[in-house]
């Protein structure tokens, strides 16, 4: 009896580790054929898997999806492959899911997505991933290789280790200034003058003063005129940040939410300083003239676009494209709206803005993928032939429409955006060009450019259409500031670093944000006193890990 | 009952009543005002101006879901598992129930069935063993991921066991007598004695299938191919970090229409419809099941 | 030739349980490797038990392992006291329709997902929610329910509660029919009010399934509810809200530390299967049932 029962145990044990051997070898890769031929004509169609970062909303037309759409079908059909996605998930938690899940039956796909330095780097010690050098010197193009170096080697350096590109960076250029958009209709009825010498730039107080005016003015009778709002975060990580104080904060020196260097190369947390003081007490001094309203402190973003849809404030911070995506919703209620965005500058007459990431995504390439040359090939497709060449576009009349109809760019087999660092301002200067006589519509580089062009023409011609008003305000307005600004050498760049998320930062850097929050708001709202809060903000700040993360984060850059 | 007439019972039953009116309100109320946001204006939404009742009443929300292909493909998906994980569980839950009621003499190998059966249910070897597992059988991306890996429920089993116990043992003793199979006398005997018990034991399979997420979370790695609930986990976004880390307009366009509060609140609503059309089965089954269960001597 | 015969009925679920349950426990190995993917099981290093050892240097334990018993510890309590006085309230309810429409109402949530439930939740309570208009409406300080450490483990537990409570007086409420009706008569003739026949009576009838439920509910004191958590937690109330089980996801699934959440994991279904097994000893010595 009892050896019966062992017996059993036995064999079902045997059966559990054969079974399990089987499932776990499964997955092996297979060594077979083949020496590989790159050129596409030549070869046999190749299979290859992505791990696809996903969007909600993507706006595909009906019957296309992540798998097969446009653009797929494009690379599939110029490159001569088959394109399978290994996951698909949305940024954020549940793409990295996916990455570990496929990491932990230890096969990635061929190609994915990742989104930060520290997975690449994880992926590389784990020896996962492929070195992409020789692939990117042969097959890259050269106008990819112009865009990469347009980052003066900040963008390929942070691929490499020990001297291997080991990832194809995205590149994010720099977004510049937070823009003052002033109501112009307003301004005009009220009889104001605002810059009066014409330089496009105002000083804190100049806005001050317009806001004070509209507020006195109220040019729509609204029941609660507001100078100006801001979200309840206060300050933005991005130098463009939208109802945020950063255009004011930058004025005075104080860069929050970023990390530098001062001129001894002691590291310094941007939120931590005096400067940071300064701006804070200057918000101050708003909220206590009335000119910021008293619900600072509970603002979102929903209510501040309704404060200006209602007709309550006309004055606004935020980024050049704005325009596109909330200030529409006031031209949409009201036909009269028309803004004009300024920049704030410092008393020494500068405009103070801070250098971008400029590679905060990659894309990685499996180890054992056969042909590697493939992402590079990938690459020039979307990023060089897709931009440059109006026959790819010809023979692909769906790929334009995705682009016309503003399907998402996640379609793409790589979710990733790769332009140079001054690409805003160089296809403007063709859509400027072309608007205004000297240049023709053919010569905008890029369909979404064109489709600019004719959106803003069309408006002129009288259509009132939203889209037009839209493109004028965030083109030729916003952008034109922006390289108005770079034209006349006013801007003033200072170049943060963007550390990589240390150990104490993943348990503690959460926290401290909202530390961060919750106190300026109180010393902007007057809850607290404004030396001993801030003081008592910079005490916590570095007592609850700031300065821990600080001495980790010295090490990281003196390592790398 | 026995002095309801005085004054201090009738105080004291009225403060029972009012208690008790208001417990159950605070359970219904949030439900309401989710109804009440999917048929309210977003403006109206946006500002906290919904309570219980629709403000600005529109269809809008639902017209929406009327045309939206990934929340019926979600939903189909779904109702297809519901069923299918239905018929799998109830066909090997109730033979091993059965088995299992059966006395050492009758089924010498019962106890270690049992064994294996509970410690099954008490000890897993976590995420990602099973992950690779299902990988490796290429199961994932399918329904069968979502269905196979709890195709048998063992604490469905055991409650199972519990009530073929309960029957009485003349009937099947009798078949037996008359020579027939244990598989006849399962079909024929125990089975249509069971009707309310396996009704129980199908709506555990039916709440348990439709309202989980997490596997779709794990084994589908495609969002055309979420289950109902993981598509409905999937939509809670966090706007402001959105934003915060954004880097094209287009994406902050996606964004605000999908902070579309009503919509969701219609998708939240459309997705418990099926659970509330089985619910006065659920309230008879599962809750007299429940009591069975536990008071029984 | 019967004997024989029950084994078809086994195998077949059996079948599913080793391929799904008993196959991946072999992965519990990992919880003593440096597991390494791209080596697997049998190649990566075996580290004995310094996962564990790291685990109870770690801060986090400490803090994680707190939050998951007080949470569980205030739903069962919070969550029994409520069950029982309502079942006891309910009782008293003598309109069959009232108590019927009550009875539907309070059991529905028990049937609703997280995910929806969550989603209503978040809804109301987030800072720019309904519950907080309110709050302002009434002049008083908004309270940050989702976000706030102070707050967010008693938001969790008076969620839990709130949909819970109506399901679980369905035994309460069985017990208390069940008491024989000529107790309550008998304490009513030697003049008993309605109180001391509720703590006479009542309560002492209904111990045994108090005390089982008791036993029950302690088994699941490791698992605070991951479902509930995961869909109303951020890394801000990390400190007071993450628990176990969400601890072992983040660390070991989306943090990719393989070995260190299977650690973590498997010492928690060790402890969860001791508490199960003791747990079982004492109901059957108590009241003579198994749970299982």
């Amino acid at each position: 009896m009892r050896k019966k029962i062992l017996r059993s145990v036995l064999s079902t044990g045997l059966a559990c580790s054969v079974a399990f051997s089987l499932v776990a070898c499964g997955g092996a890769a297979t060594d077979t054929d083949s020496q590989s031929v790159s050129d596409p004509e030549e070869r046999e169609k190749v299979s290859i898997t992505l791990g696809r970062q996903t969007t909600a909303n993507p706006k595909f037309p009906e019957g296309d999806n992540y798998e097969d759409n446009a653009y797929i079908r494009m690379a599939e059909e110029e490159l001569n492959i088959d394109i399978t996605d290994a996951f698909e998930a949305e940024s954020g938690d549940d793409y990295n899911r996916q990455v570990s899940l496929a990491l932990s039956a230890g096969e990635i796909p061929d190609m994915m997505k990742v989104a930060s330095k520290d997975e690449v780097r994880e992926l590389y010690e784990n020896d996962l991933i492929m070195d992409l050098t020789k692939y990117y010197d042969e097959y890259a193009s050269d106008y990819v290789k112009e865009l990469y170096d347009s980052f003066e080697g900040r963008a390929l350096e942070n691929v490499t280790f020990d001297g291997m590109m080991m990832a194809i960076p995205a590149t994010a250029s720099d977004p510049g200034t937070s823009m003052c958009w002033i109501r112009q209709d307003w301004v005009d009825g009220l009889g104001l003058e605002v810059d009066g010498d014409g330089d496009r730039c105002l000083t804190v107080d100049e806005v001050r003063e317009i806001a004070k005016a509209f507020m006195t003015g109220n040019p729509e009778n609204a029941e609660n005129p507001v100078g100006m709002a801001f979200d309840i975060s206060l300050t933005s990580q991005g130098s463009d940040g939208t109802n945020s104080i950063n255009a004011i904060a930058y004025s005075v020196g104080a860069y929050p939410r970023h990390w530098y260097t001062d001129e001894s190369g002691q590291l310094i947390y941007g939120s931590t300083t005096e400067q940071m003081k300064e701006a804070l007490s200057i918000v101050r001094g708003l909220f206590e003239e009335g000119i910021v309203d008293e619900q600072l402190g509970t603002r979102t973003w929903d209510d501040i676009t309704s404060l200006l849809t209602n007709g309550q404030t006309g004055v606004v911070f935020g980024s050049w494209h704005i325009a596109d995506w909330l200030l529409n919703n006031v031209y949409t209620l009201n036909n009269n709206a028309v803004f004009t965005p300024y920049a704030v500058v410092s008393s020494e007459g500068k405009v103070n803005c801070t250098h971008s990431n400029s590679t905060g995504e990659f894309v990685v390439v499996s180890k054992k993928c056969k042909h590697p040359e493939l992402a590079i090939m990938i690459l020039n497709l979307f990023y060089d032939d897709m931009v440059n060449s109006d026959e790819l576009l010809e023979k692909y009349p769906e790929v334009n429409d995705y682009l016309n109809t503003g399907v998402d760019g996640t379609a793409r087999p790589f979710n990733i955006e790769v332009k140079s660092n001054t690409y805003l301002l160089d296809e403007y200067s063709k859509l400027k060009a072309a608007l205004n006589g000297t240049g023709t519509k053919e010569d905008i580089p890029t369909a979404e450019e064109k489709s600019n062009y004719d959106a803003i023409t069309a408006y002129n011609n009288g259509t009132g259409d939203v889209t037009g008003w839209c493109k004028i305000h965030s083109r030729t307005k916003g952008v034109d500031l922006l390289s108005y600004l770079t034209d006349k050498g006013l801007y003033n760049w200072v170049t943060p670093i963007y550390p990589e998320t240390t150990n104490t930062m993943e348990t503690n850097w959460a926290n401290l944000q909202t530390l961060e929050e919750e106190s300026f708001i109180k010393i902007v709202t007057g809850a607290v006193d404004i030396d001993e809060g801030f003081d008592t903000f910079v005490k916590d700040w570095k007592a609850q890990g700031g300065d821990t993360i600080a001495s980790e984060i010295t090490e990281q850059v003196t390592n790398n | 009952m026995i002095d309801n007439k005085s004054l201090g019972s009738r105080v004291r039953l009225s403060v029972i009543y009012l208690l008790v009116i208001i417990l159950g309100l605070l359970c219904l109320m949030p439900l309401i005002n989710i109804v009440a946001i999917s048929f309210s204006g977003s403006a109206a939404v946006t500002a906290n101006r919904v309570g219980l009742v629709p403000v600005d009443f529109t269809l809008m929300a639902y017209e929406r879901i009327l045309e939206d292909g990934q929340f019926w493909r979600s939903f189909a998906i779904s109702v297809a598992r519901v069923l299918i994980a239905l018929i799998i569980n109830l066909l090997l839950v109730i033979p091993m129930a059965y088995a299992m009621t059966r006395t050492k003499d009758e089924f010498r190998f019962r106890d270690i069935y049992m064994n294996l059966l509970i410690f099954a249910m008490l000890f897993n070897g976590g995420m990602i063993p099973t992950y690779i597992v299902v990988k490796n059988l290429h199961l994932l991306n399918t329904i069968w991921a979502l269905i196979l890996p709890g195709a048998v429920p063992i604490f469905s089993v055991i409650l199972m066991m519990n009530f073929f116990r309960g029957l009485p043992a003349a009937l099947e003793e009798a078949a037996y007598i008359d020579g027939a199979s244990p598989l006849q006398v399962l079909l024929k005997v125990v089975v249509p004695c069971s009707k309310p018990s396996i009704a129980t034991i199908a709506l555990f399979s039916i709440v348990g299938s439709w309202n989980d997420f997490f596997g779709g979370l794990i084994y589908i790695q495609k969002v055309e191919k979420y289950p109902i609930m993981t598509y409905i986990q999937s939509l809670s976004i966090n706007l402001q970090e959105l934003v915060n880390g954004a880097a094209n307009s287009s994406t902050l366009q996606n964004v605000s229409e999908l902070s579309n509060r009503n919509l969701n609140a219609a998708k939240i609503v459309v997705a418990v419809i099926p659970l509330l059309m089985i619910y006065p089965f659920l309230q008879r089954y599962l809750i007299g099941g429940m009591v069975m269960g536990a008071v029984k001597e | 030739m019967r004997k024989k015969y029950y084994h078809f009925f086994v195998i077949p679920g059996m079948l599913f349980l080793l391929v799904f349950n008993y196959i991946p426990m072999l992965g519990l190995i990992m919880a003593f490797q440096d597991f390494v993917p791209a080596k697997g099981l049998t190649g990566s290093e075996f580290v004995g038990l310094q996962h564990f050892v790291y685990m109870f240097n770690l801060p986090d334990i400490g803090r994680v392992i707190r939050n998951t018993i007080v949470i569980s510890l205030g739903k069962i309590i919070i969550g029994m006291l409520l069950a029982i006085a309502f079942a006891i309230l309910l009782n008293e309810i003598r309109q069959k329709f009232l108590k019927s429409s009550i009875q539907t109402i309070v059991y529905l949530p028990h049937f609703l997902s997280w995910v929806v439930l969550a989603a209503v939740a978040v809804n109301l309570f987030n800072l720019n929610g309904l519950v907080n208009s309110i709050l302002t409406g009434f002049g008083l300080e908004r309270i940050n329910f989702l976000g706030d450490n102070n707050v967010f483990r008693k938001f969790i537990i008076g969620t839990d509660v709130w949909k819970e409570f109506g399901y679980n007086s369905v035994v309460y409420l069985a017990a208390i029919t069940g008491i024989d009706a000529g107790l309550h008569e008998a304490a009513a003739i030697d003049g008993a009010g309605w109180w001391r026949r509720i703590l006479h009576v009542t309560l002492p009838g209904m111990l045994p399934i108090i005390m089982l439920m008791t036993a029950m509910n302690l088994t699941t004191i490791l698992s605070a509810g991951f479902d509930q958590i995961y869909n109303l937690y951020s890394p801000m109330v990390y400190e007071s809200g993450d628990v176990l089980d969400t601890y072992v996801y983040r660390i070991g699934l989306v943090g990719r530390q393989y070995s260190f959440g299977t650690a973590v994991g498997l010492l928690r279904s060790v402890i969860g299967m001791a508490l199960m097994v003791s747990a079982n000893k004492l109901t059957h010595s108590l009241t003579g049932q198994r749970i299982y």
